[in-house]
C-alpha cells in the first residue's frame, strides 16, 4: 500500500520525494489550496510577492544535493552583509560573513570586540562542526542502540572529542547557559550582546536571561555558521522551494493533493489501515507520515484509545507556545533608516540582510517580560529582512517587500483577542520601525499581518508555535517530542512523526522529513 | 608547628572536612576569620535575649551519612521538624500545607480536586527522583574528558543508573534537569498558588526566575531532605543553626582537630607548584602539606593563593564562575505573634514555614525587578519563627522571626546595599503586614542582611549563599570550573571543600565530606 503524508509542509514534500525515489509513490494530502506549509511566498499587493512566514534559510545541503533542487530551479542568495542593527543613539552595526570585515567594522565599537569576533567566529564554526553531525542523526534509541547507531554514536563521540578539552568545557558549559550571559562572555558592546542574544530567543518563549537559551543561538549558529546569523534566501521567497520539492517529489511518482484536510486517522490492532479525509473519503494505508505537529497528529487524529494515559499526557505536556508574529510589507521604496544616513556603506548593502531592532539586551529581556503577563510589549523586538534587495522577482524595480518577525507576541493573550488587535500589531511594527526608519510609514503601499493565532488556525501550528515545539533543552534531540519516541516512530505501528515537532526540530532544512523518510524505508526493507 | 592539613573556614563543610580528615589519622587545624564557628550556618546573639539563625535558618539537606559517622546527635544536635508551609493570599484565602498527608490533600482538594490527585503521584515520583540522585551527591563527579578507567568508570556508572530507571521515571528525571520550576509544575497542577509556593524552592540562591529553565533542578535539590521518613520536610536545629556547627565541631575536637577562631589568613603558601602551608593575617606562618579551602573560589585563588600559581584557563575560569548573590535576610525580635487576616489567630500555621508566595506571576515580577537591577517590591519572603518549636532561642513570650527574602540582587543598578538597607528592611515589614495588620507594631528589633553584608561579615562573595550560582552550567562535573570539579586544584596538595564544589549550598556537608575522600585517596 502507498504510504500516505499529511501536510505538504517542507518537510512532508521532503519526506514525499525520498520516499517516492525509493519507488514507494506516497500520497501526499495537503489541507490548504497550496503546498509549502509554513514557505510560502505571498502575493500581499499586486506585484509584490513576499515571504509569509519562514523569511530565510534554506533546506541543509545535502538533501538539496539528493533531490537536484538546483536543476529544478532553486537558486538561493547569500548577502554579504549579514546583519544590521541601528543603535539607540543613531549608529549603525554592520556584520559580514566575512570575519575580517566584521572586526574592522566592530573597531569602531570596540577595540576588544573587534580583536575577539575571529575567535568567536572560530567557536562557531567547532559547534556546528559537532552539531552538524548530531542533527545528520536519528537520535539513537536509549535502550536497544542498534549497532549503526553505535557506530554513529562512536563517529559522534570521535567528532566532540576532536574538540579539544578546552573546546568540549565550554560547549557542555555554554549549552545551558543564559544567551545573555554568553554574549556578555564573547562581546562587550551592548548592541552586539543584543544582537547575539537575539539569535538565542528567536521562537523561544524564553527571553535572553533564560537559562538554556544558549541552546538557541547553538542551534541557529550550527544552520548559519556565523556568531550572529547569516541568513540565505531562496530567490522567488521560501514558495519556491516548497514548488521545487513538489516538483522533485511529483515527478519521482508521488501524488500531492491539496484541498484534502485529514479527519483522522484509522487504526486497529495491526495498527494504521486507513487515513479520512474531512470529505468523508478513506484512503487505506498502512504507513502515515505526519507533518502536522505532534500534538495535532496524536491528540487530534487519532483514537485516544489506541495511545496510553501516560504517553498521552507526554504528548499534551509537550510545550508549544508560540511567541512570534510576522508582518509583511509591500514598500514602495528602500525605508531610510537614519542610521545610515552617516555610514560609509550603500543602503541597498547594509540592508541585504538581517534588520535587528532591539538596542540592548534588556530591551529584549522587557519584551520578554510582557509576554509572560500574556501582553504584547509596546518595544518589541523585530527582526525584518527585504529580500527583495536579493531578488528582483518579489517587487516592481526600485519597490520592495519586507517581512518582519515580532516577539514576543504570545499566542494567549490575557485581555482581547488577536483578531482585534490585528490592525493595532501592524500599526506597532510601523511605529517601532519608523522610530529608526522616519520614512517607513510613507513607504508603506500594503500589509499583511500573521498574529499566532493566524498560525494556529491558517497553518495549523498549535499554540501558534512556528517550530511544532520550542526548542528547549527538554524537547531537542533524544526527547523530541518526547524521550523514548524521537525516532520518528509513534506507538501506533505504521504512524510516522515528520515534521519540526522532531530531531532537529523547526527551520527550513527539511532534514526532519528526510530523517523520517529513512526511519520508514529502514523499517519496511 | 607543623599539621597534615590546614581546613581554611570554620563553616560547617570546612568542620566537616576537618573532621574525616581527622578521623583518618590526620593532623588538622581549622582556621576561621570570625569569632565564631558556623560560617553561614550560625547563631548569634544580635539583640540581648534573642538568638538569631543570622544566615540560614532551616535544614533538611544535611547527608544522614554525616550525622551518623559523626555522631552528630551525641555532640549536641537535635532537629526539631518544622511543620508545614502556610501561604497566605491577598484574596483572604490560604494554602496550608502540613507534614500529615491526609490533612495536607484535603486542604489542595480545597483548592482543585485534580490538583489534591496529583500531588500523591507528584510525591511519589519525586521520591523516586532523589532516590536517583542520591547517589549522585555522594560521588566525586567524572571528568567528560578523561579516559582514565576511574573516570570511565563513573560515567558508566551514570549511564547505567540513568538506563536503570523506568521511562515514566527517564521521562521525570531529564525534565527536572532541564526544565523550568514552573513548567515542570504545570504538568501536575492547576492551582496557582500552589505552584508558586512549590516553585519558590526552585529559585532559592539562584538569580533565575521560576520559569527559567534549570530551577526545576534546585526544586530537587531542595526535596533530597524530604526523603529519609516519609514526608519529614524541613527542621529546625535546637538553638538555633549555628548548634549544627557546634555539633560538628565538637565532633571535629574530639576526633582531635584543633581550631582557631579569629585567625584570618592572608595567604596561601606555594612552592615548587604545591602547597606548604599558610600565612595568617597577624603574619604567622602555618606549614602543611595539605590545605583545603572551604571559601569560595574567588577568595581562595584569587586573594589567598594568587593568579600567578595557576594556568590562565583556570583563572579564567575562576573569573567567570558567577556568584550574582540574589537574596537577603531579615531576621526580627517580635513582642508577639503576627495575626494573619486570613487565619486569625496562634494556631499551628505559624509553626511552619509562611511562605510570601501567592502567585506565579507575583514571583516573576519580584524577579522583573532584580533582573534591571533594583531588590523586589513584592519580594518572595520565607518567614519561620523558631520560638515557637525552640523557645531557648528568645526571652519568654518573645519571639524570633527569620525572613529570607529573594530579590535583592547583589549590584544594584542606581544606588548602593548600604543606602538601601532601611528601605529593603521596610519592604520587608509592609509586604508582610499586608497580610498580618498587627506585625509592624510587634517589632522590636529588626536586623537587615543585605547580600554586601553576606559578603563583607560572611566572606560570601557578591553575597551567593550557596558560594556561586546553582545554575545548571556551574553543577556537577562544571562545578566551579570545568575539568576541576574533583575537589582538587592546579596547586598540588591544595583542595576546595565547600559549597563551591559538587553538590554545592546548603547545609547538606557533602562537599566536606567528599573532598575528604579525595584528599585521602591522593595520600593513600
Amino acid at each position: 500500500m502507498r504510504p500516505v503524508i499529511i501536510g505538504a509542509g517542507h518537510n512532508g514534500l521532503v519526506a514525499a520525494a525520498y520516499l517516492a525515489r525509493a519507488g514507494r509513490k506516497p500520497l501526499v494530502l495537503e489541507r490548504r489550496s497550496e503546498v509549502g506549509g509554513c514557505a510560502v511566498t505571498h502575493e500581499i499587493h499586486p506585484g509584490f510577492r513576499a515571504p509569509a512566514l519562514a523569511h530565510a534559510g534554506v533546506v541543509r545541503d545535502d538533501i538539496a544535493r539528493d533531490l537536484g533542487l538546483e536543476q529544478q530551479g532553486l537558486h538561493v542568495v547569500r548577502p554579504e552583509t549579514t546583519l544590521f542593527a541601528p543603535s539607540a543613539d543613531g549608529r549603525a552595526l554592520i556584520l559580514s560573513r566575512d570575519p575580517r570585515k566584521t572586526s574592522q567594522a566592530l573597531a569602531a565599537w570596540s577595540p576588544k570586540d573587534a580583536e575577539r569576533w575571529p575567535e568567536f567566529q572560530a567557536a562557531t564554526d567547532d559547534i556546528a562542526r559537532v552539531l552538524d553531525r548530531l542533527l545528520r542523526l536519528v537520535p539513537p534509541s536509549i535502550d536497544r542502540p542498534s549497532p549503526s547507531e553505535l557506530w554513529d554514536l562512536l563517529r559522534l563521540g570521535k567528532d566532540i572529542r576532536g574538540l579539544g578539552r578546552e573546546r568540549l568545557y565550554q560547549v557542555l558549559r555554554w549549552g545551558p547557559m543564559a544567551v545573555a550571559d554568553f554574549a556578555a562572555e564573547w562581546c562587550e558592546t551592548p548592541l552586539l550582546r543584543a544582537v547575539v542574544a537575539a539569535r538565542g530567543t528567536f521562537g523561544a518563549n524564553a527571553g535572553p536571561w533564560s537559562a538554556g537559551t544558549t541552546l538557541g543561538w547553538m542551534l541557529q549558529a550550527a544552520s548559519e555558521r556565523h556568531p550572529a546569523g547569516a541568513p540565505s534566501f531562496v530567490v522567488g521567497g521560501p514558495g519556491s522551494l516548497a514548488a521545487a520539492l513538489a516538483v522533485v517529489a511529483t515527478s519521482a511518482g508521488a501524488e500531492i493533493r491539496t484541498n484534502a484536510g485529514v479527519a483522522r486517522i484509522e487504526v486497529d490492532d495491526s495498527g494504521v489501515t486507513a487515513v479520512v479525509l474531512e470529505s468523508g473519503e478513506s484512503i487505506a494505508t498502512d504507513t502515515v507520515l505526519s507533518n502536522a505537529d505532534p500534538k495535532r497528529t496524536l491528540l487530534g487524529l487519532v483514537d485516544p484509545m489506541r495511545l496510553t494515559p501516560s504517553f498521552l499526557q507526554q504528548i499534551r505536556n509537550y510545550r508549544t507556545s508560540g511567541v512570534t508574529a510576522t508582518v509583511n510589507f509591500a514598500l514602495d521604496g528602500l525605508p531610510a533608516f537614519t542610521a545610515l544616513a552617516k555610514a560609509n556603506v550603500a543602503a541597498e548593502t547594509a540592508l541585504a540582510g538581517r534588520i535587528h531592532i532591539g538596542p540592548d539586551v534588556d530591551y529584549i529581556e522587557r519584551a520578554f517580560d510582557c509576554s509572560k503577563y500574556g501582553r504584547l510589549s509596546d518595544r518589541p523586538w523585530l527582526e525584518a529582512v527585504i529580500p527583495s534587495l536579493s531578488d528582483s522577482t518579489l517587487a516592481p524595480v526600485g519597490k520592495h517587500v519586507m517581512s518582519v518577525y515580532v516577539q514576543w507576541a504570545p499566542h494567549r493573550l490575557r485581555e482581547g483577542d488577536w483578531d482585534q488587535m490585528r490592525e493595532s500589531l501592524g500599526d506597532l511594527v510601523v511605529r517601532t520601525l519608523a522610530e529608526y526608519a522616519p520614512d517607513l510609514p510613507r513607504r508603506v503601499l500594503a500589509g499583511e499581518v500573521i498574529t499566532p493565532l493566524d498560525l494556529e488556525r491558517t497553518y495549523g501550528l498549535t499554540g501558534g508555535q512556528i517550530f511544532h515545539g520550542e526548542h528547549s533543552l527538554d524537547q531537542i534531540f533524544t526527547m523530541r517530542p518526547v524521550i523514548g519516541w524521537a525516532q520518528h516512530r509513534t506507538p501506533i505501528r505504521g504512524l510516522y512523526l515528520c515534521g519540526a515537532g522532531t530531531h532537529p526540530g523547526g527551520g527550513l532544512s527539511g532534514a526532519p522529513g528526510a530523517h523520517a523518510a529513512r526511519v520508514v524505508l529502514s523499517d519496511r526493507s | 608547628m607543623k599539621y597534615d592539613a590546614i581546613v581554611i573556614g570554620g563553616g560547617h563543610n570546612g568542620l566537616v572536612h576537618a573532621a574525616y580528615l581527622a578521623r583518618a589519622g590526620r593532623k588538622v587545624l581549622v582556621l576561621e576569620r570570625r569569632h565564631v564557628l558556623g560560617g553561614a550556618a550560625v547563631t548569634e546573639e544580635v539583640f540581648p535575649g534573642f538568638k538569631f539563625s543570622v544566615c540560614s535558618y532551616v535544614v533538611s539537606l544535611l547527608r544522614p551519612e554525616i550525622i551518623r559517622e559523626l555522631d552528630l546527635p551525641r555532640h549536641g544536635l537535635e532537629i526539631l521538624p518544622l511543620d508545614g508551609t502556610f501561604t497566605p493570599m491577598p484574596s483572604g484565602d490560604y494554602l496550608w500545607r502540613m507534614n500529615d498527608h491526609a490533612r495536607t490533600r484535603r486542604e489542595i482538594a480545597r483548592h482543585s480536586r485534580t490538583d489534591a490527585e496529583a500531588y500523591d503521584e507528584y510525591a511519589l515520583a519525586m521520591v523516586e527522583m532523589a532516590r536517583f540522585v542520591k547517589p549522585i551527591l555522594e560521588m566525586t563527579p567524572p571528568d567528560p574528558w578523561s579516559l582514565h578507567p576511574r573516570e570511565l568508570a563513573r560515567m558508566l556508572f551514570l549511564g547505567r543508573r540513568f538506563r536503570g530507571l523506568s521511562a515514566g521515571d527517564r521521562y521525570n528525571q531529564v525534565q527536572l534537569m532541564t526544565m523550568s520550576a514552573v513548567d515542570f509544575l504545570d504538568q501536575w497542577f492547576e492551582t496557582d498558588v500552589l505552584k508558586a509556593t512549590m516553585s519558590a524552592s526552585g529559585i532559592i540562591g539562584t538569580f533565575l526566575g521560576v520559569r527559567s529553565p534549570g530551577t526545576a533542578y534546585v526544586l530537587l535539590h531542595h526535596y533530597m531532605g524530604e526523603i529519609d521518613g516519609a514526608f519529614r520536610s524541613w527542621g529546625l536545629a535546637r538553638g538555633g543553626t549555628g548548634a549544627i556547627s557546634n555539633a560538628i565541631a565538637a565532633a571535629a575536637r574530639e576526633a582531635g582537630v584543633e581550631i582557631r577562631t579569629e585567625a584570618p589568613i592572608a595567604k596561601i603558601l606555594v612552592r615548587e607548584g604545591r602547597t606548604r602551608g599558610v600565612v595568617l593575617a597577624n603574619g604567622d606562618e602555618i606549614d602543611a602539606d595539605i590545605v583545603s579551602s572551604s571559601v569560595d573560589p574567588r577568595i581562595t585563588f584569587m586573594r589567598m593563593l594568587g593568579e600567578e600559581h595557576l594556568p590562565p584557563e583556570f583563572v579564567e575560569g575562576v573569573s567567570r564562575y558567577k556568584f550574582r548573590g540574589s537574596s537577603g535576610k531579615v531576621n526580627m525580635a517580635l513582642d508577639g505573634l503576627p495575626d494573619f487576616t486570613c487565619l486569625p489567630g496562634e494556631g499551628h500555621h505559624l509553626r511552619g514555614a509562611i511562605s510570601i508566595s501567592p502567585g506565579i506571576d507575583y514571583m516573576e515580577r519580584a524577579y522583573d525587578d532584580a533582573k534591571y537591577g533594583r531588590f523586589s517590591r513584592h519580594p518572595y519572603i520565607d518567614i519561620v519563627i523558631p520560638t515557637l518549636t525552640d523557645p531557648s532561642i528568645a526571652p519568654p513570650g518573645k519571639h524570633v522571626m527569620s525572613c529570607f527574602v529573594q530579590y535583592a540582587p547583589y549590584h544594584l543598578a542606581e544606588s548602593n546595599w548600604d543606602a538601601e538597607r532601611e528601605a529593603f528592611g521596610d519592604t520587608v515589614v509592609n509586604t508582610i503586614a499586608e497580610y498580618a495588620p498587627n506585625f509592624k507594631d510587634l517589632i522590636l528589633h529588626r536586623q537587615v542582611v543585605t547580600p554586601l553584608d553576606l559578603e563583607r561579615d560572611w566572606g560570601l562573595s557578591e553575597g551567593n549563599i550557596f558560594q556561586g550560582e546553582l545554575s545548571l552550567e556551574q553543577l556537577f562535573f562544571l562545578r566551579p570550573v570545568p575539568g576541576w570539579a574533583s575537589y582538587r586544584t592546579p596547586v598540588k596538595g591544595l583542595y576546595m571543600c565547600g559549597s563551591a564544589t559538587h553538590p554545592g549550598g546548603g547545609i547538606m556537608g557533602a562537599p566536606g565530606r567528599n573532598a575528604a575522600h579525595a584528599v585521602l585517596q591522593d595520600r593513600a
